[in-house]
């Protein structure tokens, strides 16, 4: 139980925070100029910060900004590298995008991108400028961007309320989150009108009614007021985290947990959004679930709840899909198994006589807070319903209802003909049980009208006074009554009946085809039969085409589809399937990502890997639902881990395969080493033994063999290196250390031709210890110090400097005064046995290759160049982890 | 002063021979691992050079089977230079490891420490250049100078003191200072040696050899 007294932080949000702060270390940082409507100076307040950014060293690249023609702005522009726009023709219209291939291409420290919530151009890879901007965080790049408040999805319906303009731009939420840091631009409304009547104010290409309405006193009043809670919330919780971190005791809050229950109605987006921005204030998980009923839903509905589930989705919630006819009861159920703290619901319509759901969740609810909300709807639309409830709504055809008639007409006459032999009581009877076998058959609406029609003709036709609707015995007319409510009854209970046995048997038929689809690829004895078998169920029960990509050995995607595929994607598809894989998301139709293309695809992820993609063909009157979305997801993972398995089983056997030659190679290596080694040392002892005993150490001969020895000895020794490294023998040992330690050991190493007083070293004397594999790193940072000595007249300057260019990435330059490298060459130095022309006698072309070849099986690289200012430079960079903790003690 | 070189190469046997004799040892050989270890029992060495690519057994199988009953000084002699292979050796009890090609200069220094150790290991002061410990009242001076410790870094110097000149691995230190615990033992001992280096500097040096160990020198006036 959670205990009032106890100032422990609960362990597991201590461990979501470390996870947060660790996730933030890796990829790129966003930082968000927040504002509360356009003309406040956000992109002028960006690109400020930015050339601060650039003057500080950092490269930075403008990747998209809109100056709208403002002079000040396009000013602060001049000294940045601004990036053309891509440009895209659609219908015969050439829209600008921002070129997002080139600036991951280009990789710059720092990226500007306006206007977070632009929309793309329909044609571009993503149909969000934010989600391009993920992308680039992804790709471990900083974003500098701008937003105003009203185009935060959580905000939209107050800022629809506020100002009466539409947002149809939106960003969601959890873009927010992930911000690095959310920098407000404030302006009050007087000084903004102040500009706006200036002109200095760019309102869009309409800047109509819309716009007018929206810059009112009031209106930016209200925005500005917005805006500031907005981020007032943010630093609150960002204060939280930091007090979370550090443990200061403070009053924890009690395990909120909120759930919304949704139906498919339009109301269901904006309880969605309230949930989210009370989840937030509370700062506690939410669930957005939806209770799926006997009752299917027609088109139009399906849409709804589709649109709000992914709504849900995007803001953050988690989506829980229950079946039952009570609803009230399946949400009152998750609400205890998922420790709910409060439920909310809408408010029903005033029109509602009968008990509502609201009422009934209240009072099943027990110690569980309900909140009725008062759901809102885009435009002037008044609540007629109740939001939560689903409407029960048949789908049936005209053709149903002239059928249903016609078979209800054509009972009548028979048993009218036959009424001077059974009488009419009889006639009722089969009445009733033409609807209840009709009720088999046809949907509600139908029924019902048979219902009616059935009794309205056996009152003309049957009830003395025959061929006339007036009823001369009362019990009669108790009877009439009787026959319309148990037809009706009847009707309704039999359709309901067959529909949850529909709905059932197609979850049946999906469980049981999940089944299937497992058995046929897991426990075939060969995989690719099993894995055909596999694809040809789930295009079955999906009723759709399907293709597979299964991920090759190097985890690349093939060029073909797997052979038992119903459909070959075309280049421009496998562009989209690509990016499904490469992300882990799903893409193409139906998504955000890449929309316009023919088909759906889904990574197979499993806990560690992805495994390949599924592609879904729906045809083109196909849709994708939640619950279609949930079941290829299902068969998704169910490849995934067949794939997996398959594939670690293969992996067992060529690590078998592997060890076997590793062994062999090692003994070869060890005995070569041996052998070669042997002899020199053997030289070496005599040499040293001859110059101790002698007197006249200055033999020729003997200097000789004793330069030709040490020669030897270097080639041997980078030979040897050499065929180490390419037979992977290498494993990387990394260890805490003082990278002092390995520089002093590099130039020790590097041999006589570097001696202190030509090497500069520039550390950080605040270096905190690293751990990385001092020998590896040493042996080719000696490599690179002897190749800089051997290549320069003696006594030259070598500057060596190292440098953590951000947290987990060392960089050493090591910079000669010398000739430098060959024009045109500089790229080749790496290369086995390459020697520049004009080299001295006496190297062996391999250093430079080792040393690459050691940073390389370090995780890192080395390139080399031409400084400006003459001289070569080497660039040697490296992963490391850096050990934060003793840092800050040594502080 | 007995050595014993146990290598399969003669030319190495008697180079070494030379060396050794030249500087007052008396010298015995072994070609095999097997005879090695008769020969260890049989005359006793002061000292035993020992090449770890043996034609019958492996060199650290050697060494093992000779810790079971001797603590002779031990120097392996390979042309095995992974670190990998050090630590096996270091840690199955050999005092020094030098790789082939060797200087021959270096290895009689290292010779002559590993024998030093073996003859100050029991007495109740250490004394190290400059450096003295009093163990019994747990002391410690440089030069003149009081130096103060904590128990962790008194019993941590102590241990690198009474080894100086010789490589320890990194578990080896650890032990020899909480010998009961079992976790990764960089980043205790990095910390405490840091401290170590700070007090000792500049008479005294702890060297780190990265992936081995810690081993302690005395910087000497001459090559400064």
């Amino acid at each position: 139980m959670h205990d009032p007294t106890d100032h422990r932080p609960d362990p597991d949000a201590l461990l979501a925070e470390m996870q947060r702060v660790e996730r933030a270390a890796q990829p790129g940082r966003l930082f968000i100029f927040l504002g509360m409507s356009p003309g406040v100076g956000k992109t002028y307040a960006m690109l400020e910060a930015a050339r601060q950014r650039q003057r500080e060293g950092l490269n930075v690249l403008v990747a998209v900004v809109e100056t709208h023609g403002r002079s000040e702005t396009a000013a602060l522009l001049k000294d940045l590298d601004v990036l053309p726009r891509r440009h895209l023709d659609h219908q015969g219209v050439t829209l600008d995008e921002m070129d997002l291939d080139e600036v991951l291409r280009r990789r710059p420290d720092l990226v500007l991108v306006d206007e977070l919530a632009h929309s793309n151009a329909p044609g571009s890879r993503h149909a969000k400028r934010y989600q391009d901007v993920l992308e680039l965080l992804e790709a471990g790049l900083d974003v500098f961007t701008t937003l105003n408040v009203q185009h935060i999805e959580s905000q939209v319906d107050i800022v629809q309320q506020i100002s009466g303009v539409a947002v149809r731009e939106r960003v969601p939420d959890s873009i927010l989150d992930i911000a690095h840091e959310i920098q407000l631009i404030d302006l009050s409304a007087e000084k903004l009108l102040a500009r706006l009547a200036e002109g200095r104010v760019y309102l869009g290409e309409r800047a109509d009614q819309a716009a007018s309405n929206f810059f009112k006193e009031s209106t930016l009043i209200a925005l500005r007021e917005l805006a500031l809670r907005f981020t007032a919330e943010r630093v609150d919780r960002d204060l939280e985290d930091i007090r979370r971190a550090r443990r200061v005791s403070s009053p924890w809050k009690t395990h909120a947990r909120l759930l919304v229950g949704i139906g498919p109605t339009p109301y269901a987006e904006s309880l969605i959004r309230w949930t989210r921005r009370a989840a937030t204030r509370l700062d506690c998980p939410w669930i957005v679930a939806w209770v799926e009923t006997s009752a299917p839903l027609d088109t139009t509905q399906q849409d709804t709840l589709n649109r709000a589930l992914a709504l849900a989705r995007r803001l953050g919630a988690e989506v829980v899909p229950l079946t039952g006819d009570d609803v009230a009861a399946s949400l009152l159920y998750l609400a205890r198994e998922r420790n709910v703290s409060q439920i909310v619901v809408g408010k029903p319509g005033t029109r509602s006589h009968r008990r509502t759901l609201t009422d009934r969740i209240i009072e099943g609810s027990g110690d569980i807070d309900i909140c009725i909300v008062r759901p809102t709807l885009a435009g002037s639309v008044k609540p007629d319903t109740n939001p939560g409830i689903t409407s029960i709504e048949s789908n049936a055809t005209s053709a149903d209802y002239f059928k249903a008639a016609a078979v209800t007409l054509s009972t009548t006459l028979v048993f009218w003909l036959l009424l001077p032999v059974t009488g009419y009581v009889f006639g009722a009877l089969m009445l009733l049980l033409t609807v209840l076998v009709a009720g088999l058959r046809f949907p509600r609406g139908p029924v019902m009208l048979m219902a009616t029609l059935a009794a309205l003709g056996w009152n003309f036709f049957f009830i003395p006074p025959q061929y006339s609707f007036y009823i001369q015995k009362p019990e009669d007319v108790v009877l009439f009554g009787l026959f319309f409510i148990v037809a009706s009854a009847m009707g309704h209970l039999t359709t309901r009946l067959r529909q949850r046995e529909a709905a059932e048997r197609r979850r049946q038929r999906e469980t049981a085809a999940l089944l299937r689809v497992t058995q046929s690829a897991a426990l075939a004895a060969e995989p690719e039969k099993g894995l055909a078998e596999a694809l040809r169920l789930i295009g079955e029960v999906l009723r759709a085409e399907v293709a597979l990509f299964v991920r090759k050995n190097d985890r690349t995607l093939p060029v073909a589809a797997h052979a038992a595929s119903d459909f070959t994607p075309d280049e421009k598809e496998h562009a989209v399937l690509t990016w499904a894989y490469d992300h882990k998301q799903t893409a193409g139709r139906f998504t955000d990502t890449l929309p316009q293309s023919n088909a759906t695809w889904f990574p197979l992820q499993t806990a560690t890997a992805t495994m390949g993609v599924l592609g879904v063909h729906l045809g083109p009157a196909g849709r994708l639902d939640f619950t279609t979305r949930q079941t290829i997801e299902a068969f998704a993972l169910q490849l995934a881990l067949v794939l997996e398995k398959e594939h670690f089983i293969q992996a067992v056997s060529a690590a078998e395969v592997f060890d076997q030659s590793e062994k062999l190679r090692r003994t070869l290596l060890d005995s070569v080493t041996h052998e070669l080694k042997t002899p020199i040392a053997i030289i070496k002892a005599a040499l040293e033994g001859r110059a101790l005993t002698d007197a006249d150490t200055g033999d020729p001969y003997l200097l000789e063999i004793q330069t030709a020895t040490e020669r030897l000895q270097r080639v041997v020794d980078h030979l040897l290196s050499m065929t180490r490294l390419e037979s992977a023998v290498l494993q990387p040992a990394p260890d805490w250390c003082e990278l002092r330690d390995v520089v002093d050991r590099a130039r020790t190493a590097a041999g006589g031709g570097i001696p202190e007083s030509s090497l500069e070293t520039d550390m950080p004397t605040d270096l905190p210890p690293l751990r990385l594999d001092a020998n590896l790193l040493g042996q080719a940072l000696a490599n690179v110090l002897h190749n800089a000595a051997f290549h320069t007249p003696p006594g030259t300057r070598v500057e060596l400097r190292t440098r953590l260019i951000r947290p987990g990435q060392l960089r050493l330059v090591v910079r000669d005064h010398g000739p430098g490298l060959p024009r045109g060459d500089e790229a080749r130095v790496f290369e086995k046995f390459y020697r520049a022309p004009g080299s001295p006698v006496g190297g062996t072309g391999l250093g430079l290759a080792i040393s690459r070849g050691l940073l390389r099986a370090l995780g890192g690289d080395i390139t080399a160049r031409n400084h400006p200012e003459g001289g070569a430079e080497f660039t040697l960079e490296l992963p490391v982890e850096v050990d934060d903790a003793s840092s800050s003690l040594s502080m | 002063m007995t050595a014993l070189i146990i290598d399969d190469e003669i030319q190495i046997r008697r180079l070494l021979r030379l060396a050794l004799e030249g500087r007052g040892y008396s010298v015995k050989e072994a070609a095999t691992g097997e005879t090695g270890l008769q020969e260890v029992a049989y005359h006793r060495p002061d000292v035993v050079l020992l090449d770890l690519g043996l034609p019958d057994l492996d060199g650290i199988e050697v060494l093992k089977r000779l810790r079971d009953w001797s603590d002779v000084p031990v120097l392996i002699l390979s042309v095995r230079d992974q670190e990998s292979v050090k630590v096996t050796a270091l840690e199955s009890g050999a005092d020094d490891y030098v790789t082939k090609p060797f200087s021959t200069a270096e290895l009689i220094a290292r010779l002559a420490v590993i024998q030093r150790r073996r003859s100050t290991s029991s007495e109740p002061v250490i004394t190290v250049g400059p450096l003295s410990l009093d163990l019994t009242h747990q002391e410690a001076r440089l030069g003149e100078e009081p130096l103060h410790f904590t128990p962790t870094e008194f019993a941590l110097l102590r241990h690198l003191a009474g080894n100086v000149g010789r490589i320890l691995t990194l578990n080896q230190v650890y032990h020899s200072v909480w010998p009961a615990q079992q976790s990764d033992p960089g980043p205790a001992l990095r910390v405490h040696i840091n401290h170590l280096r700070q007090k000792l500097s500049p008479a005294i040096h702890i060297e780190n050899e990265p992936g081995i160990g810690y081993r302690l020198t005395v910087v000497d006036e001459k090559e400064k």
